[in-house]
């Protein structure tokens, strides 16, 4: 099963390598449908105007890219050192790709 | 530029020419068969494209090539469509400019980059500013909020009592988180080197960031 895969992948004390069909985070394009996998490695409540929003780094070895989910301070089961698959449309923000209220999926491995 | 334009009213319409006379590539989007039809007919405005369909549904936007502009204007008469519209241009297709319209000044504290708008366009509130600006001596007046609503372009007429009046711009002691853009004195523009002294009556224009804006006022209103 590909789950399998990636979870044994993923277990790799190094970064994992690239989940199935997943892009690297360095190869993303910005406004086209991409999934990305990386490790949680930044947590930040974004503090706006009228609600917060929580924005997460996402990296894998090429490269990291910022996740922001609008009107939350936390997600159940993101955390530092988390495993995330991202699936969505991404905007280049400086020299970073941040992808808004993207679809996610948490990963089996291992958090701090 | 490729841009779309959802509403196809008045705003819509006068956008898109506007638009497309200056060399931009314009597609309005309408969900009413018969403004759209009529339109059509007429081929106004000239030499842009209409779609038929709801812009607030992903299937519209990708046919109306959302993944490739580079802005979306969404100026409906509606203030929750503007804001769905905004956010599937953001969120679904990484558009880098959106702009959106504020019909009703009471929303337009949701027009921000929670619902993917880059820049909000509020009329009565534009109107408002100008009037201000228009009556205004010696009152620091907000013109205008750039994209990221981060920083702000003010403008204060120097009342014969400011603080700032026969000052160098130099000497003002303005904070660094703003500077004095231009200074408009009897209908000329001077351009603001550190140097120029103000008198009373110039018109100075002010870039700054929000948490400046209070002691800008006081050295430039006092």
């Amino acid at each position: 099963m590909a789950i399998f895969g990636r979870r044994k992948r993923l277990d790799d004390p190094h970064l994992a390598p690239l989940a199935d069909g997943c892009t690297a985070i360095a190869e993303a394009s910005a406004r086209r449908l991409v999934r990305i996998t990386g490790q949680v490695t930044k947590m930040r409540v974004r503090p706006t105007a009228h609600l917060p929003a929580l924005a997460v780094t996402i990296a894998d070895e090429t490269g990291s890219a910022t996740v922001v989910w609008s009107g939350r301070r936390s997600i159940g089961g993101v955390s530092l050192g988390r495993y995330l698959t991202i699936e969505g449309v991404a905007v280049r923000r400086g020299d970073r790709l941040e992808f808004s209220n993207p679809t996610y999926t948490l990963l089996p491995g291992k958090a701090h | 530029m490729n841009i779309i334009v959802a509403g196809g009213g008045s705003v819509g319409r006068y956008m898109a020419e506007q638009l497309q006379a200056s060399g931009h590539e314009v597609t309005i989007v309408d969900h009413d068969a018969k403004v759209v039809a009529k339109w059509r007919s007429l081929t106004e405005p000239n030499g842009v494209k209409w779609l038929l369909g709801d812009a607030c549904e992903l299937d519209i936007l990708r046919l109306a090539s959302a993944v490739d502009v580079d802005v979306v204007a969404s100026v409906t008469g509606d203030d929750e469509d503007n804001l769905v519209i905004s956010l599937l241009a953001k969120q679904e297709f990484g558009v880098p400019r959106v702009v959106a319209r504020v019909n009703n000044p009471r929303n337009e504290w949701m027009f921000n980059e929670m619902w993917g708008v880059d820049v909000a366009v509020s009329t009565p509130h534009l109107l408002t500013g100008l009037v201000q600006e228009a009556v205004t001596v010696g009152t620091l007046v907000r013109l205008m909020a750039l994209p990221g609503n981060k920083s702000q372009l003010d403008e204060v007429t120097l009342s014969a009592t400011s603080p700032a009046v026969d000052k160098r711009i130099s000497d003002i002691g303005l904070p660094r988180e703003s500077t004095v853009v231009a200074v408009v004195r009897s209908g000329q523009v001077v351009v603001p080197n550190g140097d120029v002294v103000l008198r009373a009556g110039d018109e100075v224009l002010v870039l700054l960031t929000g948490e400046a804006e209070v002691d800008v006022r006081q050295r430039l209103v006092g």
